[in-house]
């Protein structure tokens, strides 16, 4: 593993999606919606409802934006990697910048719910801590779950909804409960221990994609 | 296609014109498998079960018919 | 022959279940106390009705009220209505005020039945008159009560005769559990063998587990619905099973996208694994927040440590073992029948 190539990977996929400026812009548009429609459904959103819809929000975006990661990867490109990287390098340069991208959107998706919702958050560190290492754990299931379904023929992106919503749920628990002690929704002096479990499932997560993705990258 | 949707929309209303009569009969089912402590509850569990391994065991059975003759087929234009 | 006979030792071992799962009586037990709550310094006529009982037939049934100390309070004036039915009267002092009592019954040929704190004495204002003695409770040597012969289920109160359920449905889920061990065993030796063989067998024990979850999931919503009276609960075995559901499907849809024999095992095998280790978190997950969200969610009331006593393991364990054996002979079936296509050049 050299840790160089990984940041060419993650070089060229933010050159990538530059490049196709029209996926990047609607994906951004597609947040933008989903902000507005929450803001419109709801009118008045707090508690623990603006909690639950703001990560679903986020992760109904994730899907759309990390699916398209391996997706769009032709067969040809998929050789070109392989003759000059490493699949482990691959995995992470592509699990890095997901992880970046899925932020993005994450910050993006937050100010809008902050925009037209009041949120309350009490624990700024303990909110942010919590959403950084849950968007890990979603970008490292998106990112699998994307390699895996890019190798399949047929409808692609529902196979990757398909798969990758059920393995989300132990995360998805994780995050709303501890952003929900975070805006002192539930008090829950276990907090802590919620947040080494999260790790411990990202860690988790993260042995197995690196275990498992050399056999979805050879042919 | 336009008789197809009338049809659609035909049966969806008989069904819905229903609904009430079927809701009312499955109160009385519910009753019957309630009686005597629900023993009928778990004798219907028991049937599904069963069933449903039964079932599973004939879709094998008619692949295998189905594999059998493509076999067969294959040996005979060969 | 030789080589199936645990085939048929499947196949004995589930008619034995079903036969003697269903034909082994429930013990007697009380399902109504009307009613159930008494004022201190009454006397009031109280109705039980039981199950499986022989007030008729039998002895007179005696019937006690048992206080938490462990003494006895005799009713009078029992009267046998019909075998399931009687009324008796209790003379309630004032002194067993705000307490609670469990009733006890006892006869030759149900042994004995109750109902833990069955009944409850409330404060009577408005009789001031009424009698003030003590009560007359008494000792009463329950080791003296005749048990029934012949083998019998317990009695739980809402559960009735569904405590068979737990041969039933409950077993389907470990058998379950046991054919999609049984399918990660061969996705992992696939990887790294690349024994076509894995591969078919992983698919195959995977497959009986679905069908396994598909009937636990119908026979556990018919049980909910006739016990506790919805088609779903909260309960997190149920949500468990539900989401394992959704990720074998989805592992069936991806099998189906593929065109590639060697890319669908290879593939199909990764995310069976990832999907098993990913989910395995949640049992430590769930247990958290239902304690800190949902205060006194209880598990299954069918499997909860002392509740599955030993007369429903008599036929648990069988039951699990002969859903095992059949799960692995319809598996061995598909196995058999991807041999054969593969032989024949026939793509599945």
């Amino acid at each position: 593993m050299r840790p160089l190539k990984i940041a060419a990977i993650v070089r060229k996929e933010g050159m990538l999606e530059f490049r196709r400026k029209n996926a990047f812009y609607g994906i951004l548009l597609f947040c933008l919606v989903l902000v507005f429609l929450n803001y419109k459904a709801f009118n008045v959103l707090r508690g623990l409802e603006w909690d639950v819809m703001l990560w679903m929000t986020v992760l109904f975006c994730g899907i759309n934006a990390i699916a398209k990661s391996f997706i769009q990867d032709g067969a040809e490109s998929r050789l070109y990697y392989y003759t000059l990287f490493d699949p482990k390098e691959v995995v992470i340069g592509k699990l890095i910048y997901n992880f970046i991208f899925l932020s993005g959107l994450f910050i993006l998706v937050y100010w809008g719910f902050r925009f037209f919702f009041d949120a309350g958050i009490r624990r700024d560190g303990l909110f942010f801590a919590g959403a950084g290492l849950g968007l890990l754990g979603l970008s490292i299931i998106f990112t699998f779950i994307a390699a895996v379904s890019g190798r399949a023929e047929g409808n692609q992106g529902v196979m990757m909804s398909v798969m990758s919503l059920p393995l989300t749920l132990p995360v998805l628990l994780l995050l709303i409960k501890i952003t929900a002690v975070a805006m002192a929704l539930i008090t829950d002096t276990s907090v802590d221990g919620d947040v080494w479990m999260l790790l411990g499932i990202d860690l988790l997560l993260a042995g197995l994609l690196l275990l498992l993705f050399d056999f979805l990258w050879k042919d | 296609m336009p008789d197809h949707s009338f049809k659609c929309i035909m049966w969806s209303s008989i069904a819905l014109l229903m609904f009430p009569y079927t809701a009312s009969a499955e109160v009385s089912d519910l009753d019957f498998l309630r009686s005597t402590g629900k023993i009928y509850s778990v004798i219907a569990g028991v049937v599904i079960v069963l069933l449903g391994i039964g079932v599973y065991l004939w879709r094998i059975d008619n692949k295998l018919t189905k594999l059998e003759k493509q076999i067969k087929d294959e040996h005979e234009t060969n | 022959m030789l080589l199936s006979w645990w085939k048929i030792l499947g196949i004995l071992i589930l008619l034995y279940v079903v036969i003697g799962g269903l034909s082994v009586p429930l013990n007697p037990g009380i399902t109504d106390l009307n009613p159930g709550q008494l004022y201190a310094g009454q006397q009031k006529e109280v109705t039980i009705t039981a199950y499986n009982t022989h007030f008729k037939t039998a002895q007179p049934t005696r019937i006690w009220l048992k206080s938490a100390e462990g003494k006895f309070l005799e009713a009078q004036n029992v009267q046998i209505l019909t075998e399931n039915k009687l009324t008796c009267h209790w003379d309630i002092a004032k002194n067993m005020e705000g307490q609670q009592y469990t009733v006890i019954g006892y006869n030759n040929i149900d042994g004995s039945f109750l109902v833990p704190d069955g009944i409850v004495i409330l404060k009577n204002d408005s009789a001031e008159e009424a009698n003030t003695a003590e009560a007359q409770f008494t000792d009463v040597n329950t080791a003296d009560f005749v048990k029934p012969s012949g083998l019998r289920f317990p009695y739980r109160s809402i559960l009735n005769e569904t405590i068979r359920n737990t041969f039933f449905h409950v077993a389907l889920w470990m058998a379950m559990f046991v054919l999609y061990l049984l399918g990660l065993y061969h996705a992992i030796q696939y990887l790294r063998t690349g024994k076509n063989e894995h591969d078919w067998w992983s698919v195959a024990y995977n497959k009986s587990g679905i069908l396994y979850g598909i009937l636990g999931l119908i026979t556990g919503s018919l049980w909910a619905r006739f016990t506790w009276g919805g088609w779903w609960t909260n309960d997190v075995k149920l949500n468990m099973a539900a989401l394992s559901m959704f990720l074998y499907f989805g592992y069936l849809l991806l099998r189906n996208s593929f065109n590639d024999a060697e890319a669908r095992a290879r593939i199909s095998a990764s995310f069976s694994i990832f999907a098993f280790v990913a989910l395995i978190p949640l049992v430590f997950i769930i247990p958290r927040l239902t304690d800190s969200l949902h205060p006194g969610n209880g598990g299954n009331p069918a499997l909860g440590g002392e509740d599955l006593d030993h007369t429903l393991r008599l036929f648990f364990y069988p039951s699990i073992l002969a859903l095992i054996l059949l799960g692995c002979w319809m598996a061995q079936l598909k196995f058999r029948m991807q041999k054969l296509a593969i032989k024949a050049g026939i793509y599945t």
